[in-house]
């Protein structure tokens, strides 16, 4: 579903990523674990390039993103973005922020866009706040109307750039609940984070990155329990 | 109260027995006439700035070599040179090149230009100061640039332009009052008549002071509401 | 921080004592005429140079070397200048201003000094407006602040389809004329004359008699200031009497 092959990204002087060969199977669920600056939501920005990378490929679904003459926008109405902090549109009410998208690019009619968008909030927990400002919504709240919002446009793929780093640790398990419905109905997830939990048990494969390569990867069991690189355990050592 | 009735009595008359009073008090219609002037033509320079801006603005965060050059060329030159120049070239320079002889449409487009500069940087810092991740979010989802700036990002610069808009508003009308000096007969025009007929400067000018005072106040009032109106957070 | 404090206020008290005491002295008092002008009224006041030159300055000088003081030249803006009378900046005030019943009621002006008429300026191909007859209903243009631009009123109050444009700069009335905006210039004569003469333009012409010659320019001082109005009064007298008044006019007109 995701491929990409020998991605190199610098900032400036700073060369974030060198080298990053990286796959992702169809339902797969993946989750990134690193330390900071070691690439990660770079690699995952790459991914729908919101980051063009200096040179290598990516590919969704067989087709490349990379090629000049690929329209990006359609590609990316198939890979859903949940942020770190959440970006929902302010002058939007919950209904709206979802309904957005799908009526603009989609062309979907009103009632249409407005169904989808209530059974999603169904689905995340949250149809009472339909009519309400993201500004009277908690962390939790909003990130999950984030995540129902990337739903909207039924995408293949859905990213998530530490969706639970921004938040208050009593409102982290209602969102990785939800990301955790959203992998056992099949969806393909990369998902960027430090919720080493989250990554045990709903990972398929776990992906150690450092100073921009992969340095490891496997099962989560493998990772966690069985870390083979010096590096990856000294990182694990750290944070578990 | 008898003794204040007398002492407010007898201050009033030392101040409406002076002539400076009198003559503004027989020129207050005539001075309202001109404020009125003033005010049309201000909110109409106004609009167009408000149109000139928007493309200056947008124009300045092109990627495209040619509109940024435009609109960086057309912002500088009317924010960079005295207002009072750039009414006096293009009413007796330019426009007289294509006959076009009214002086209140031609104040209109002097002030219209360059308070479209002034906009245009207005509306510049006003969408870079939009979260960028609202941009990112738009595209993510599969919106084109135009439709990332329509949907998501105009809407919110909009509120965040409010403010400095006002401030434009009251400043341009202020600065209105130079093309009194092509005769455009607005608030100062008629001021300056009537000071030149009877040579009572402190009460002609410190009427028409208050005056525009008057108006500016009511403005800002009146943005005021319009900020407060629109805040939904 | 506290004895600094002291020894910074005491070299200021120092330094105060010393100002006030060489002030106070120095050369013997001389009697200084502050006058205001808005050197923008050719022949009557204009700036060359740096040096004020014109009529109404040649005479204010004449009648200050008469009067024994040393004449003190400052510009500002027209606007300004009845406040600056006001405030005492400025003794009088001298700017080929008409005198009128108007504007007696805020400052008091000396006796007439000059005679003014107005006259008619055209574009040179303009054939149609040859006297103040023609006047009605066209577009005039006027200085402001003078009989003319009164005069053109009065058209306008006869015909109201008159349009009547009152510039602060006679060269900004005569570049309407030039353009085309008005159809004719109505002001003093000796400055309408003194411009076309100066400017060589070949754009404008006068045309007809001089009119409304009872235009009368005097020095306006300060209301209420008796001693410095009869001081000017008494100059001017001087010099009508002893031909310094002719001499003036005479280089300038």
């Amino acid at each position: 579903m995701i491929k990409v092959v020998n991605l190199h990204k610098s900032f400036g002087q700073l060369h974030v990523l060198k080298g990053v060969n990286f796959s992702v199977a169809p339902s797969e669920v993946v989750c990134v674990i690193g330390p900071s600056g070691s690439g990660k939501s770079t690699l995952l920005r790459c991914i729908n390039q919101l980051e063009t990378a200096d040179s290598g490929h990516v590919y969704i679904d067989g087709e490349e993103l990379t090629h000049p003459k690929t329209d990006i926008n359609q590609i990316r109405q198939q890979v859903g973005m949940v942020f770190q902090l959440f970006n929902l549109f302010p002058h939007k009410t919950t209904l709206e922020n979802i309904t957005l998208a799908p009526i603009k690019i989609k062309g979907l009619d009103k009632s249409a866009a407005e169904n989808r968008a209530m059974d999603l909030l169904g689905k995340v927990g949250l149809t009472d706040k339909a009519h309400v400002y993201p500004s009277k919504l908690s962390g939790g709240q909003k990130q999950r109307v984030a995540i129902a919002r990337a739903l909207a446009m039924q995408p293949k793929v859905m990213l998530f750039d530490e969706p639970t780093s921004a938040l208050d640790p009593e409102m982290v398990g209602e969102v990785l609940a939800v990301m955790q419905n959203l992998a056992v109905e099949g969806m393909t997830m990369v998902v960027v984070t430090h919720e080493m939990g989250f990554a045990r048990e709903v990972g398929d494969r776990v992906v150690f990155m450092d100073e921009g390569i992969i340095v490891e990867e496997g099962s989560p069991d493998d990772i966690f329990d069985n870390p083979r690189n010096p590096r990856t355990q000294a990182f694990l050592s750290k944070v578990l | 109260m008898p003794c204040l009735e007398l002492f407010n009595l007898g201050f009033l008359d030392s101040i409406t027995s002076q002539y400076g009073y009198k003559v503004v008090m027989q020129n207050l219609g005539y001075f309202l006439g001109g404020a009125w002037y003033t005010t049309f033509i201000t909110a109409l320079a106004l609009a167009m700035g408000m149109v000139l801006g928007l493309f200056a603005g947008l124009g300045k965060l092109s990627s495209n070599r040619l509109i940024y050059s435009l609109s960086t060329a057309y912002i500088d030159f009317f924010r960079g040179t005295p207002l009072f120049v750039q009414i006096f070239l293009l009413y007796f320079g330019v426009l007289p090149l294509i006959y076009y002889n009214d002086p209140i449409s031609s104040a209109i487009i002097a002030l219209g230009l360059n308070s479209g500069a002034y906009i245009g940087e207005i509306v510049r810092a006003g969408i870079q100061a939009v979260d960028t991740g609202q941009m990112e979010a738009a595209r993510s989802l599969g919106m084109n640039q135009r439709q990332a700036m329509t949907y998501v990002i105009l809407p919110q610069a909009f509120k965040i332009v409010i403010p400095p808009m006002i401030n434009e508003f009251i400043a341009l009308l202020k600065d209105s009052s130079l093309v009194s000096a092509i005769t455009v007969p607005e608030l100062m025009h008629r001021g300056d008549l009537v000071f030149a007929n009877t040579y009572q400067a402190t009460w002609v000018f410190g009427a028409i002071a208050v005056i525009y005072f008057v108006i500016t106040k009511t403005i800002s009032v009146l943005g005021d509401w319009v900020e407060r109106r629109l805040a939904t957070d | 921080m506290r004895k600094f404090s002291r020894l910074f206020l005491a070299s200021l008290l120092v330094f105060a004592l010393i100002f006030t005491i060489v002030g106070c002295g120095g050369p013997a008092e001389e009697k200084v005429l502050k006058v205001g002008t808005n050197a923008t009224f050719p022949p009557f006041e204009m700036q060359e140079n740096n040096e004020f030159t014109g009529f109404d300055m040649d005479l204010i000088r004449a009648i200050g070397e008469e009067q024994g003081y040393k004449v003190e030249i400052n510009h500002m803006d027209f606007k300004a200048l009845i406040p600056a009378l006001g405030n005492n900046k400025i003794h009088a005030a001298i700017a080929g201003m008409s005198i009128t019943p108007e504007r007696l009621e805020s400052v008091d002006f000396t006796d007439a000094y000059f005679n003014a008429g107005l006259i008619i300026a055209v574009a040179n191909s303009n054939d149609t407006i040859k006297s103040t007859e023609d006047l009605k209903g066209k577009k005039l243009a006027a200085q402001n602040g003078t009989i003319g631009a009164a005069y053109c009123d009065s058209v306008k109050e006869q015909d109201p389809n008159t349009v009547v444009r009152v510039f602060d700069d006679i060269g900004a009335a005569f570049m309407e004329l030039e353009k085309g905006g008005v159809d004719a210039v109505v002001n003093d004569h000796p400055v309408t004359a003194y411009y076309l003469k100066t400017t060589e333009t070949t754009k404008a012409k006068m045309v007809g008699d001089i009119f409304s010659a009872d235009d009368q320019y005097g020095i306006a001082v300060k209301k209420g200031n008796q001693e410095i109005l009869d001081m000017l009064n008494e100059g001017l007298q001087k010099i009508r009497d002893n031909g310094k008044y002719d001499e003036i006019y005479k280089k300038w007109f």
